[in-house]
């Protein structure tokens, strides 16, 4: 069993979602950031869409019997009472009473805990899954730090706003002011909205740029609603919403042209 | 209908009318387009998902005067003792009764959904139950309440805060998991209410 002491800040169990569901009103769901995911799960020797922990820092779990797990995501200080240290990237076994703390975060919003086997929820309690047959990584992974550059696309709604406004998203830094599983707030250059009145809600992708009539843009992440009613005025490549997500309050993310 | 940029793997299209919306999300569904990873109608338009692959020359217009393709039928059994049941009458001039009457009445489709995963916009509401959304919403509207507001009905599929009138209670599940699909009304769902 795995036991959750503290769920800490956001914490809970993501795996890699289910697309296709936006039609029945449902958008993808699971991880925010995916590479991490997929990252995570490889080093223990699993299937890259397993069920982890993601956490923004304060998750404590205890095991009760030997059990690999890997960290990866963020860089957030991680301590192990009763096994060995588990180093960011890197597949480790902690043997049965042993509790890991992922402490506050350093680097990055968000960290994942892959176990070996998979987080399996039975009801009240955490279980790590059937062992995979696969084996785990012999070598530690190799963290970049992840890039504030980010490409947009013009989304349907570019034309709500006047002629500079994809100059504006593109030419000075937004700053991260909140980050959930919905989305990411930034705030920068001003703008401006030609077209008022209410748009009737429509189909949003993740990576969606809603502006909402205060002018802030906020970047949807996994757990956005399937519609949505704000314009959007521009759309995250696929390839760098994990960038975004990965963006803690106070980055400065810089949109460029995709 | 206008095709509108939505990065390199969707594709908005927005029509003039709701009834445009979903024939063409109907008959873009149906074909099973290569690449295509979701359709969601909305009120004016038809967000199409893709893995990058599609070729938009496909999402052609389907021709207005091809109906709709008919859905499965879902009979929705529903105690009408709504809270707003007698407001909503007063609205309309016409007595609980004749709310429940027309109501179940009707044959309705759904539209789209949103708000919540498995709550469909349902159309096809008698034009004299039309009335608008309520002034204040409400912050709790329990699981199954059946609702209607502007030109649209529903089911709410779980508690949630909500503006619509309530007319009644169902038991039907909108939503289950490991069903496919999960939801109970997907759009093109014909949808019947059966008072109990």
């Amino acid at each position: 069993m795995i036991h959750v002491d503290s769920w800490g800040v956001a914490g809970s169990v993501q795996d890699a979602g289910r697309p296709g569901r936006a039609w029945l009103g449902a958008g993808r769901g699971g991880a925010v950031d995916l590479p991490s995911l997929a990252l995570a799960n490889r080093l223990v020797g699993n299937g890259e869409s397993f069920a982890a922990f993601e956490t923004s820092g304060g998750l404590t779990i205890s095991l009760t019997k030997p059990t690999m797990v890997a960290v990866t995501g963020g860089v957030a200080h991680v301590t192990v009472e009763g096994g060995p240290p588990v180093g960011w990237g890197m597949p480790v076994v902690l043997p049965a009473g042993a509790t890991m703390r992922v402490g506050r975060m350093l680097l990055g919003a968000r960290v994942y805990v892959a176990v070996r086997g998979g987080v399996v929820n039975r009801g009240d309690a955490m279980h790590a899954g059937p062992d995979p047959q696969t084996g785990a990584a012999t070598q530690p992974a190799a963290r970049r730090e992840p890039s504030t550059n980010v490409r947009i696309w013009p989304g349907p709604r570019l034309d709500w706003f006047d002629g500079d406004a994809l100059l504006t998203l593109t030419s000075k830094p937004f700053l991260v002011t909140d980050t959930s599983r919905v989305g990411t707030r930034l705030r920068g250059g001003a703008l401006h909205r030609v077209r008022h009145g209410e748009l009737p809600s429509e189909g949003m992708v993740e990576g969606a740029m809603q502006v909402p009539p205060d002018g802030n843009p906020i970047v949807m992440l996994a757990g956005y609603p399937a519609t949505g009613g704000y314009p959007v005025i521009a759309v995250v490549d696929p390839v760098d919403v994990h960038l975004v997500a990965q963006a803690p309050v106070g980055t400065e993310l810089h949109f460029l042209p995709a | 209908m206008r095709l509108l940029p939505y990065g390199p793997r969707a594709v908005l299209a927005e029509f003039s009318d709701l009834a445009e919306v979903m024939s063409a999300a109907a008959a873009w569904r149906l074909a099973q387009l290569p690449g295509v990873v979701d359709v969601v109608p909305a009120a004016a338009t038809v967000l199409v998902v893709h893995d990058g692959s599609l070729d938009t020359a496909l999402l052609t217009e389907p021709s207005t005067s091809m109906a709709p393709p008919g859905g499965e039928l879902v009979v929705v059994p529903v105690r009408y003792d709504g809270e707003d049941l007698a407001e909503i009458a007063a609205a309309c001039h016409m007595s609980v009764d004749d709310v429940i009457a027309l109501h179940s009445g009707t044959e309705y489709t759904s539209a789209f959904c949103g708000f919540i995963a498995g709550f469909g916009y349902l159309v096809g509401l008698d034009e004299r139950l039309v009335i608008p959304r309520r002034a204040t919403p409400r912050t709790r509207v329990p699981a199954g309440s059946v609702a209607l507001a502007s030109t649209f009905t529903g089911v709410y599929p779980v508690e949630s805060p909500g503006g619509w009138s309530l007319l009644g209670h169902t038991d039907l599940a909108m939503w289950v998991e490991h069903r496919d699909p999960p939801a109970t009304l997907p759009p093109g769902t014909r949808v019947r209410f059966q008072p109990t």
